[in-house]
């Protein structure tokens, strides 16, 4: 009897606690404004997930910058990796930058952010199956998704971009495969439709990427403002977000911009397959002739 | 020398050639002004008509808006950026009901896809004010200011603001917020925020209280008419005090344009 009692004032005590959890407003749970929101039906079928804060890592501020010859390069690395077009011009073959998929400065998480990059290299790659350094793996970067020449490892623009990698990555755990590194996990439900997705890709990312993914180049002509997805100009067939997969995993966490996560998981795979489907420079690795007749890489899923 | 057969298949391989290599187009060019529809875009601007009210009244002079006030600049805003902010304001925010079309038609309005359903949401743009005025104007006038407005020159005043205002403003601008997976502004308003395109549209130039009115009503939507959801989900993510140096930031820019 005794027992019975404990019991039943235990769970009326929880019961209460978790009434009165229940009533306090988290301010970290709602949207983060004081503004009163007020319900309007056709936007609010379209939800983003809640960030809770701390759940990523976050890379120094660009004032924390040591005023020193570190610095200097960090600042060039910088410039490299924002501006491509004209600070490692020599090396890039198409009109992107290096922002143009990683995102927000190499920061946002699930777009490639470097600073959950820098701290997992050397590493073993799925695509060659042998040990690469972090130098080695931004070569890949410049042979395939800029389409241009490998710099040297000692090349003044590889040392100013690592040392960027490097200070973006100041605190970040070494060897830790942290939270938003690489893309967005994803899990299709039925096979990839590029019909369906040129339905999607015409409505929804036209508006900016062009109707035939051309892009749109910045006001002054150097760059793009909206990156190309295909053609002469965009990332050849050995890059990484050339597979189905990675694109859609990609575009899954980021695409629309600001509005990432609204696509289902199997419409971003229509638009990555769409994309894939389309003309886009050669696979470097391998013949011209291996090019226009062996199967597309990348088209798995 | 190329024989004679097979000369045209060459010209013609080339010729697609070349069409394949062309590169990504540039919209920020805009179409030549329309004297006629200037005039007479500056003549309803000035003077207004029976139950429309000047446009100057408010909007400056010379569309340069008024920065006490919060009421944004006209001036060099792209003209279809104008028609459809106009067009927009015309609606009746308060409208029952979602039109839903079968087929899709016009991308122009704000697309949401569900599978095999595809609704439309007209964009609407709440301000007491401004509904009033737009209901009045036909499809011309909207155009013939739109061309007027479009083609003012414009130069921006730098407005000072303190140090942490600007500092936390440019690393929003520049960088957004990414762990909370908010981009940049610059991204889509354009390098410095000078504007891209007809969507997308100037925030350097305007004035700091008509930026954080704006922010604001996407948050609690009385502003409702952007591609995709993207601005509104923008805002959602901004804190008070994000609007407010984000809004320093912009109106310390220098800016020109049209000039």
């Amino acid at each position: 009897m005794k027992r019975l009692i404990i019991i039943v004032t235990s769970l009326i005590l929880l019961t209460v606690s978790a009434v009165q959890h229940a009533g306090e407003i988290d301010p970290l749970e709602v949207r983060p404004s004081l503004v009163e929101p007020r319900v309007s039906l056709p936007s609010n079928l379209i939800t983003v997930p809640v960030v809770s804060p701390g759940e990523f890592f976050v890379p120094p501020m660009v004032d924390d910058i040591p005023d020193d010859k570190t610095g200097d390069m960090i600042r060039l690395g910088r410039n490299i990796f924002t501006n491509t077009q004209v600070y490692g011009k020599r090396f890039a073959g198409n009109g992107l930058n290096c922002t143009s998929c990683h995102l927000s400065e190499g920061r946002q998480p699930f777009a490639a952010p470097l600073w959950a990059a820098y701290p997992i290299y050397p590493v073993q790659r799925n695509k060659t199956k042998k040990v690469v350094t972090w130098e080695e793996r931004i070569q890949d970067c410049f042979r395939y998704s800029l389409d241009g020449i490998a710099p040297a490892v000692d090349a003044p623009e590889m040392t100013a971009l690592t040392t960027y990698a490097k200070w973006l990555a100041t605190g970040a755990p070494v060897g830790v495969s942290l939270p938003g590194r690489s893309f967005a996990n994803i899990k299709k439900t039925k096979d990839p439709s590029p019909i369906d997705g040129e339905i999607i890709y015409k409505a929804q990312c036209a508006l900016c990427h062009g109707k035939n993914g051309e892009g749109q180049k910045n006001a002054n002509g150097i760059g793009y403002m909206f990156p190309p997805l295909w053609g002469t100009d965009s990332f050849n067939r050995a890059a990484g977000l050339n597979k189905v997969k990675t694109a859609a995993q990609f575009i899954k966490a980021n695409m629309p911009l600001g509005a990432g996560y609204t696509l289902t998981d199997d419409d971003a795979l229509d638009v990555a397959a769409y994309m894939w489907i389309n003309f886009r420079p050669d696979d470097p690795r391998t013949t011209f002739m291996m090019n226009r007749f062996a199967p597309k890489p990348g088209g798995g899923h | 020398m190329m024989k004679e057969s097979i000369r045209l298949p060459a010209i013609l391989l080339f010729a697609a050639l070349a069409g394949a290599c062309s590169k990504g187009s540039n919209v920020t060019d805009r179409a030549p002004v329309d004297p006629d529809a200037r005039s007479a875009g500056e003549r309803l601007a000035s003077n207004g008509r029976d139950d429309v009210t000047a446009c100057i009244t408010c909007h400056g002079e010379h569309g340069e808006g008024n920065a006490e006030a919060g009421y944004p600049r006209l001036a060099g805003l792209h003209p279809d950026y104008i028609t459809k902010q106009l067009q927009d304001y015309r609606r009746d925010p308060l409208q029952v009901g979602v039109h839903i079309e079968p087929i899709a038609r016009d991308y122009s309005k704000t697309p949401r896809f569900y599978n095999d359903l595809t609704i439309y949401t007209p964009g609407t743009r709440n301000d007491p004010v401004m509904n009033g005025i737009a209901g009045q104007l036909t499809e011309t006038e909207i155009h013939n200011l739109a061309v007027y407005y479009g083609s003012l020159p414009f130069e921006a005043t730098p407005v000072p603001g303190d140090f942490q205002s600007l500092e936390y403003g440019m690393e929003l601008a520049m960088r957004g917020k990414p762990e909370y997976m908010v981009p940049r502004c610059d991204s889509c308003h354009g390098p410095k925020g000078e504007g891209f395109g007809p969507h997308f549209p100037p925030l350097a130039g305007q004035p700091v209280n008509y930026l954080i009115s704006q922010i604001s009503k996407w948050q609690n939507g009385q502003r409702d008419n952007d591609h995709l959801s993207m601005m509104k989900n923008t805002a959602n993510q901004l804190t008070d005090g994000d609007k407010i140096n984000v809004a320093k930031y912009y109106a310390n820019q220098s800016f020109s344009v049209n000039q």
